[in-house]
């Protein structure tokens, strides 16, 4: 009867927390998308920022936003998904091993915006980045590589031990094992910390306000060529995020409009790490079925 | 109690009369994992296209010796074997031996099924590719052929780009005998490769073994005594990290040299 009694509660305990959970969540995404969607327009997407009149998009923004993120994905998967590599399948256990791992999971956790001032002193100061894209990526890249070799060390460590016994005992060789059979294997739970760490980095603001800046050349869209200074692809060129911009509108914007810029911001924000965490899950399941057969 | 063993356990099979040549020569084998002597001094002839069992309870050492074979403790970063395993005129335990070559020649079934997460016929074209074998006809080819080994083929010849996952425990086993097949071994080891079983695969997978000694040298480490009795040429009875008694499988289990060989044997422990 005892025994009836907890399991009953603690079954509602853990209902309850799920449903807390839920109900958090949706209000948030509800009440960020009720009061952004009106001010989402064709317009807002594809007009720049106005500093002073209303009217003003997010064109700019949304597309530093994305490049930022490329960039910073560019720079942190191979490194971080080799770094993984190496501490779940190489490193042997001892004292280096797991100085490494102190360092990766202290630099996982340190705030955001501290990595925001060493970004300034070292890459835009000291190395001489300015304020510029690559400056933004490099800060990111800060406190996302940590998280990337934490979820492929982990991927790896829960694969089976027998898989590796398997793919050596056939005579390939332990890199061989690792690419071919234990990679696609983890393949699954790395994409899902990337996707996780992805959108993290789309939203992040802090780390960018001292890196990335503050501001947006006049970005000319017909301009490809990565050497031009005002091209979108220009990786020496300040570059104002949306999240950045939400925080930089809210907090100095003078332009009549502001609540609608923000509003609609957030929720643009908000559907772009949707939209991409779909996408990502449909590519991946797509790339592990390949992978794995049908 | 001897005498009750031999009611339970039939000898069918095992045909050897004259004695096979050694394929692989054992001689004072230590294994050591850090403090632990878990394998201590063993001699061993392994004759050739026979099967050999390793028998006996659990932790005497039989599957660290088996592992030992083709060098997959190297994987355990404590373990340390002394002695020597000789097999055409090289000490396998030699830090030297090209352990990839090694492994495409003495290959290994394990007890649990290992098939890799891919199609049923990329688990055998895999190590193929790897080994060197590009020509398309022929990878398809010996995927049947070993397939065929393995009596899989029927079973799986209109499903071969489906996952190997989705195969039953007894298929995925044969499976990965047959991936071991495709590299053409002259050893193939299999520790407990029937115990994650149910009994009508465990049979299918004994037949096959009989059918594969005429062409293979086996070592298998098995729990179940009646499956040794039944598949084995000769028996190595092994005890607290030391071999007790190796000999014909039907002298062993009838006429055992060692009281705990007969002890065991007659199911007094382990």
């Amino acid at each position: 009867m005892n025994s009836k009694i907890t399991n009953r509660i603690a079954i509602s305990v853990i209902i309850a927390c799920a449903v807390a959970m839920a109900a958090i969540l949706i209000s948030m995404l509800g009440y960020i998308l009720v009061q952004g969607v009106s001010s989402i327009s064709w317009k807002f997407l594809t007009t720049s920022a106005s500093p002073f009149l209303a009217g003003g998009g997010i064109k700019d923004q949304l597309w530093n936003s994305f490049y930022v993120l490329i960039i910073t994905m560019l720079l942190t998967v191979p490194i971080g998904v080799f770094g993984g590599i190496y501490l779940a399948e190489y490193a042997k256990p001892g004292k280096l091993t797991s100085f490494i791992r102190t360092c990766v999971e202290v630099l996982a956790s340190l705030p955001s915006i501290v990595v925001g001032m060493f970004g300034m002193l070292v890459f835009v100061n000291y190395f001489g980045f300015k304020y510029s894209v690559f400056s933004g990526a490099l800060a990111l890249t800060v406190f996302n590589l940590p998280v990337i070799v934490r979820v492929t060390e982990d991927g790896f460590r829960s694969l089976s031990r027998h898989q590796k016994e398997g793919g050596l005992a056939l005579g390939l060789t332990h890199w061989h094992t690792i690419k071919t059979i234990l990679l696609p294997a983890a393949f699954p739970s790395i994409l899902t910390g990337i996707i996780l760490s992805a959108g993290r980095v789309f939203g992040e603001s802090a780390a960018l306000l001292f890196t990335a800046g503050l501001s947006t050349p006049d970005l000319d869209f017909g301009n490809w060529n990565p050497a031009a200074p005002n091209s979108p692809l220009n990786l020496f060129r300040s570059a104002e995020t949306l999240s950045v911009h939400i925080w930089a509108v809210n907090t100095g914007g003078i332009m009549p409009d502001v609540q609608t810029i923000a509003n609609g911001s957030a929720a643009v924000l908000v559907i772009c790490v949707l939209l991409f965490n779909l996408f990502a899950r449909m590519i991946g399941k797509i790339i592990n079925q390949k992978f794995s057969g049908k | 109690m001897i005498q009750m063993e031999k009611n339970i356990v039939s000898f069918t099979n095992n045909t050897v009369t004259k004695e096979l040549p050694i394929q692989i020569n054992v001689e004072n084998v230590n294994i050591f994992y850090g403090d632990n002597h878990a394998v201590k001094d063993v001699n061993l002839p392994i004759h050739e296209k026979s099967i050999t069992a390793l028998i006996g309870p659990s932790g005497c050492g039989k599957s660290t010796f088996i592992r030992t074979i083709n060098r997959m403790n190297d994987l355990i970063p404590s373990a340390r074997c002394e002695g020597m395993i000789g097999y055409k005129d090289v000490n396998i335990l030699n830090p030297k031996v090209d352990v990839v070559q090694l492994r495409k020649e003495i290959g290994m079934v394990f007890q649990q099924p290992n098939p890799f997460p891919k199609s049923i016929s990329e688990n055998i074209q895999l190590p193929l590719r790897f080994a060197g074998v590009r020509n398309k006809k022929m990878l398809k080819e010996t995927t049947e052929d070993c397939l065929k080994q393995v009596g899989l083929w029927d079973e799986v010849k209109d499903r071969l780009d489906r996952s190997a996952t989705s195969l039953s425990g007894g298929q995925q086993q044969r499976l990965c005998i047959a991936r071991a097949l495709a590299l053409k071994p002259n050893v193939i080891l299999l520790d407990e490769p029937t115990s994650a079983l149910d009994p009508v695969s465990s049979a299918k997978i004994e037949e096959l073994l009989l059918e594969l000694k005429n062409s293979y040298t086996i070592i298998i480490v098995t729990h179940n005594m009646q499956q040794a009795a039944r598949i084995a040429d000769y028996t190595a009875f092994f005890y607290q990290g030391e071999l007790i008694e190796f000999g014909k499988t039907k002298t062993l289990f009838t006429n055992p040299e060692k009281k705990s060989t007969s002890d065991y044997i007659s199911g007094r422990f382990g």
